[in-house]
């Protein structure tokens, strides 16, 4: 009996020294958490390899002193982090740093918080334009460096911008952070960014088919309407494209719904199949887009009697652009282009025609109708913007935030597209009718365009590091689905030209911390007070010559040994 | 570098009690057995303490001062006093002189405060990369309390263990012990009913220690004279 008692007794006190034991451990583990002063969210500049070269900044980890642009002349910032609010950016300073390659810790960029989603809704700001600009220069510059240390941006909140006044009022009284005389200490504890295996690119296609009549064998007729939904940015953590392309896939889906309503009832059903394409692979060569091609049938490709690709129709006013490779003077593209200065003329909008001719030697692919003209099939861009880009520029990047783009923008241009295309659809050219006129069931929905433009505006599309079956993708395909009759998805690989790094985001601490002079001189201090301390105690209980008795050694003892 | 500044603050909360302990007598006749009683004598009463505080206490919103809970507060403060007396009348001590019992107790008494109350926080707190003057002031406040926790065990033993004391001098006596036992209430309602910050209540945290020590030397020498 006794010894059931004894060993229940022993088993309870195991279980509550293991609790014990438990919450030691937890107690120990938590010295690390909630710590710094400020803890804030940054994305890393994208490191990516092309054909080899090295671009982008290639390291993750961060552990440096932080320094402002007030930083004494000659100091040594190999070791310190610059913070750079965009507001008082020098481009020709950092591109100074960066191509000469100035050591520096790291860069650390603020971005005003119109660039972000959450807080940059409606507020005006007066520079706005002055401060887009100057990003996409920054980025510009940025993606095209090999930068041997982290660079990160931050959305200014108070506390950063606290700590930063802090850091310029050091700088200012020539006491720069080092370890020897304390400041602020940046802290981001990732580890080292490794490559991204394969990365895939997702093609998803709607199919609407057209009405055959009763005895006809011949195939259909086919038009395609095409939209990369994938961008390319500084931080592809923050490269949620608004206007390039996010304007186009909201289009392309609003299109696809007014099609859907059509040719849902046989009797408005069109005598054309609509092919709806949603590419990936947009900045780079539209890759996507020619692996898209090349996996039709013959007979398909040789069916699409045009297609018309949509890119960047978000933010104009009165005046866009269609882009063509096939000369002006070609039926075909003579046809496309009256259909849609007819309707143009009626809704107030001025639509010009750009030719250029396409070099099948050069990779580069501008425009995404190149990658069908490459194929030989009629295509046209339609597109605010009347230049063609350059490499990775214009994919969607850091500037291209959901304040600068303009629904109405995007609601007109749909309406364009829709009434050209059910114009040479149901055979109307010339005419005047107004298939999708606004107040009607077939209107232009402008609340479907503006919550699908919210959804795109906030979520980062770089393809790398868009998995096959991440959700937004399975967004875009279940939207499409509800709008078409059959869906299919595309996977493939990136070629291997581009190779991309992980490690996107991270978290920032800052610790405020002292110097070690600092910590030496307490040492010495409190090694002082615990001397005094001993010796008045000393004093005052034993009497002096117990004090000094305990310095010189009792000569009596010697005396006696000897 | 960090583990440098634990070093530092720790040798600072702790540090006076092991220099008093050898400074003074008591390293000679050893009275480290007797400290650590106190030690264990002080870690029950906290556990009492802490069960009629749960029991009695509710958790209020708002960090201000609530009267009647810093009432009930200062009323369970006075446990503390309560346990001192046990541990320096019911122990069994050998034979050392009052002169020293009372020291060797508030030693030990106050080393157990400063392990229980300073040590986790310090831990888990000093090593860390961030900053703080906290620690520092934490550790100055652990030497107010070792000076206050020898002054009470003085005036306890002046109250207790002593049969002959001058009669004009023993409502003296009880008012400063009164004053020494309240102190974790005053402190209290400095910081939060006048809102004074952690520096300047350090401060008269020490001021207030160095003159009841010295009050209570004064009336310990007082009723030393007579016998």
């Amino acid at each position: 009996m006794a010894l059931s008692k004894n060993s229940g007794g022993h088993r309870g006190m195991q279980e509550s020294m293991y609790s014990v034991i438990a919450l030691v451990f937890i107690l120990v583990a938590c010295v690390e958490l909630c710590d710094a002063a400020a803890a804030i969210d940054v994305y890393r500049l994208i490191q990516y390899d092309m054909s080899g070269s090295a671009y982008g900044s290639r390291f993750a980890a961060l552990n440096h002193h932080a320094a402002s642009l007030h930083f004494p002349p000659g100091a040594d910032l190999s070791r310190a982090v610059l913070i750079i609010p965009l507001r008082e950016l020098n481009i020709t300073f950092v591109r100074e740093y960066i191509n000469q390659k100035k050591p520096l810790g790291g860069l650390l960029f603020l971005l005003p918080d119109i660039f972000s989603f959450e807080n940059g809704g409606n507020k005006q700001v007066h520079e706005k334009e002055q401060l887009k600009n100057l990003l996409a220069e920054l980025e510009q510059l940025l993606i095209h460096a090999n930068i041997p240390y982290p660079v990160y941006f931050a959305f200014e909140n108070d506390e950063i911008d606290t700590v930063l006044a802090d850091i310029k009022k050091n700088d200012a009284i020539g006491q720069p952070a080092t370890a020897t005389t304390g400041g602020y200490k940046l802290v981001i504890p990732t580890p080292e960014p490794k490559k991204v295996a394969s990365p895939t690119i997702t093609n998803i296609q709607g199919w609407l088919s057209g009405l055959k009549a009763d005895g006809d064998t011949n195939q259909l007729p086919t038009i395609a309407i095409v939209a990369s939904y994938d961008t390319f940015g500084a931080a592809p953590a923050l490269s949620v494209g608004s206007d390039s392309n996010g304007s186009g896939v909201v289009a392309l889906l609003e299109i696809a719904r007014l099609f859907s309503l059509l040719y849902s009832n046989p009797k408005t059903r069109g005598r054309y199949n609509l092919l709806f394409g949603l590419t990936s692979g947009g900045p780079y060569n539209y890759n996507g887009t020619q692996k898209w091609l090349r996996s039709f049938d013959q007979r398909l490709r040789e069916s699409i009697d045009y297609a018309i690709c949509l890119n960047s129709i978000g933010s104009w006013d009165n005046e866009l652009w269609i882009h063509v490779s096939k000369p002006p003077e070609n039926a075909y593209i003579k046809q496309i282009f009256e259909g849609f200065s007819n309707v143009a003329e009626e809704m107030d909008i001025k639509v010009g025609l750009k030719h250029k001719k396409i070099n099948i030697s050069n990779p580069r692919v501008a425009r995404e109708h190149e990658q069908f003209s490459r194929l030989r099939v009629t295509a046209a861009t339609l597109s605010e913007i009347s230049t063609a880009p350059e490499l990775l520029q214009g994919t969607g990047g850091l500037y291209d935030s959901r304040q600068f783009v303009n629904e109405t923008a995007i609601t007109r241009g749909v309406k364009l597209v829709a009434e050209s295309l059910a114009r040479h659809i149901y055979g109307h050219q010339g005419k005047n009718v107004q298939i999708f006129a606004d107040g009607g069931s077939l209107a232009v929905n402008p609340a479907y365009i503006q919550s699908w433009l919210d959804l795109l505006s906030q979520t980062p599309r770089v393809a790398p590091f868009l998995s096959k079956n991440d959700p937004f993708v399975m967004a875009l395909k279940k939207e499409l689905t509800d709008h078409t009759d059959e869906v299919n998805m595309q996977h493939e690989v990136l070629e291997g030209v581009f190779t991309f790094y992980d490690s996107t985001s991270a978290r920032l601490n800052i610790y405020q911390v002292a110097s070690v002079t600092f910590d030496l001189l307490l040492l010495l201090v409190l090694g002082s007070y615990l001397i005094v301390l001993f010796s008045f105690l000393v004093i005052t209980t034993r009497g002096l010559d117990d004090l000094i008795s305990l310095f010189r050694r009792p000569p009596s003892r010697k005396v006696k040994t000897a | 570098m960090t583990m440098f500044h634990f070093f530092n603050c720790a040798i600072l909360t702790f540090g006076p009690h092991a220099v008093y302990y050898s400074a003074t007598p008591l390293s000679e006749y050893d009275t480290l057995g007797t400290s650590v009683k106190a030690a264990l004598v002080y870690l029950g009463t906290a556990l009492v303490k802490l069960v009629c505080l749960a029991t009695v206490l509710k958790v209020s919103e708002n960090d201000g001062f609530d009267p009647y809970q810093e009432l009930l507060k200062a009323v369970i403060g006075f446990i503390d006093v309560a346990g001192l007396y046990f541990a320096l009348t019911q122990l069994i001590h050998r034979n050392i002189s009052q002169n020293h019992k009372f020291q060797a107790v508030g030693l030990g008494w106050a080393f157990a405060d400063s392990v229980l109350h300073r040590l986790a926080p310090l831990w888990v707190g000093a090593r860390g990369l961030e900053f703080t003057w906290d620690f520092i002031l934490q550790g100055l406040e652990a030497n107010a309390n070792l000076v206050l926790s020898i002054s009470l065990a003085a005036l306890g033993s002046l109250m207790w263990l002593r049969k002959n004391k001058p009669k004009t001098l023993i409502p003296i006596i009880y008012t400063c012990a009164g004053i020494v036992a309240t102190m974790p209430s005053i402190t209290s309602y400095l910081r939060r009913g006048l809102g004074w910050d952690f520096p300047k209540v350090v401060v008269f945290e020490l001021f207030t220690s160095l003159s009841m020590a010295f009050i209570s030397w004064q009336l310990f020498s007082a009723c030393q004279r007579p016998s």
